[in-house]
């Protein structure tokens, strides 16, 4: 459940974007960051290496607005997509109220998305989220490649029924939107104060 | 900013507790001779905060501090140890010390004078279990939710997810 402050009268969801190593987690949030209109974006911070891979997260904070005296903000973050950077991925999935999984469409990926996608289940599930039930989104980026995985290969590997599937290039903008309103959309109808 | 509000749904102040934890916080900043204080969930939400802010991005400061205290809890745990309980960040004018106040709370206190870190320390222990008893006690959520719609706050929200993720 999103996090409710009676003191700083504000209600902040976590969102986390997931995937394989370069999928385009971050370059999803940065296009984001670029897209929005000035007044509701905070500055994106990246932990990144010399080789500008994510080494412990992004955050880019979004406010929406004020509804009912309360400030309503999304806080985004992006995991480290490299296999052996799990034990960082795990921390920040905790207290996660909606995911974008970011799968890389290039058909030589289909592995490395199966392997992550499964990854993040079995963390979800450590701290006792059911994927069935939760906000999450599925975005086959990169459509702009050759020979693109189809849309439903994964959804099909991974026996996903009913998930929401977008397709995007996120270095162009392409998807970005549409894909991060949904999860908010759904973060947003999960809302509950008990 | 775009603001919807209903007169009659408003919460004031939400309950006393958080009222109470930024008055604590308040004391801390002031005995210790602090800059500010802040109160941050593990998950790296802000919960309350007192002094100055206005050099800071608190929601920031927050999210990388959580991260922080969380990979050093997983470097605790590799040591042997449960967790670390005190983060002391040394800098050339500011330094931050940082304290678990309950197993899902923390507290940060940037202060500027090196010399006062005993005291700090000293302020921040006694502060922390008044800052845990009042968050133990937890929130009086019924009385919330008679007072924020929930209906009508997801009608609203959903109004501005719309408006401000449209497509270019």
């Amino acid at each position: 459940m999103p996090h409710i402050s009676y003191d700083n009268k504000e209600i902040a969801f976590k969102l986390v974007y997931c995937g394989p190593g370069l999928s385009g987690k971050t370059t999803n949030l940065a296009r984001l960051h670029t897209m929005l209109a000035e007044h509701v974006r905070s500055k994106m911070i990246s932990l990144d290496t010399a080789e500008e891979r994510t080494l412990f997260f992004d955050f880019c904070p979004i406010e929406i607005g004020t509804i009912e005296g309360y400030r309503v903000r999304f806080n985004m973050y992006t995991v480290p997509g490299q296999i052996y950077y799990e034990a960082s991925r795990r921390l920040i999935l905790d207290g996660a109220d909606g995911v974008v999984f970011v799968a890389d469409s290039q058909r030589d990926r289909i592995d490395d998305n199966i392997i992550s996608f499964e990854l993040m289940q079995e963390n979800l599930r450590s701290y006792h989220i059911d994927v069935p039930d939760f906000p999450l989104v599925l975005q086959y980026n990169k459509r702009d490649c050759a020979e693109a995985l189809p849309i439903g290969t994964l959804e099909a590997h991974l026996h996903l029924a009913n998930i929401d599937v977008f397709e995007a290039v996120a270095t162009e903008g392409v998807g970005v939107m549409e894909t991060v309103r949904c999860v908010c959309r759904r973060m947003v109808n999960r809302f509950q104060i008990d | 900013m775009m603001v919807a509000t209903r007169r009659r749904n408003i919460v004031v102040n939400g309950d006393l507790n958080a009222v109470s934890l930024k008055e604590h916080l308040g004391a801390l900043v002031k005995t210790s001779g602090a800059l500010t204080a802040l109160l941050i969930t593990k998950e790296g939400h802000g919960i309350a905060e007192a002094g100055d802010t206005s050099y800071l991005n608190t929601t920031a400061m927050a999210a990388l501090v959580a991260g922080m205290f969380s990979a050093t809890r997983e470097v605790a745990r590799m040591v042997g140890e449960q967790q670390f309980s005190i983060l002391l960040q040394q800098g050339e004018t500011r330094h931050i010390h940082i304290s678990l106040v309950t197993n899902s709370a923390m507290m940060i206190v940037i202060f500027e004078d090196y010399q006062r870190i005993g005291r700090v320390r000293h302020e921040a222990k006694k502060m922390g279990e008044l800052v845990g008893q009042v968050l133990a006690k937890g929130t009086d959520k019924a009385k919330v939710s008679e007072e924020l719609s929930v209906p009508e706050f997801k009608e609203y929200a959903l109004n501005l997810i719309d408006r401000i993720f449209a497509m270019k």
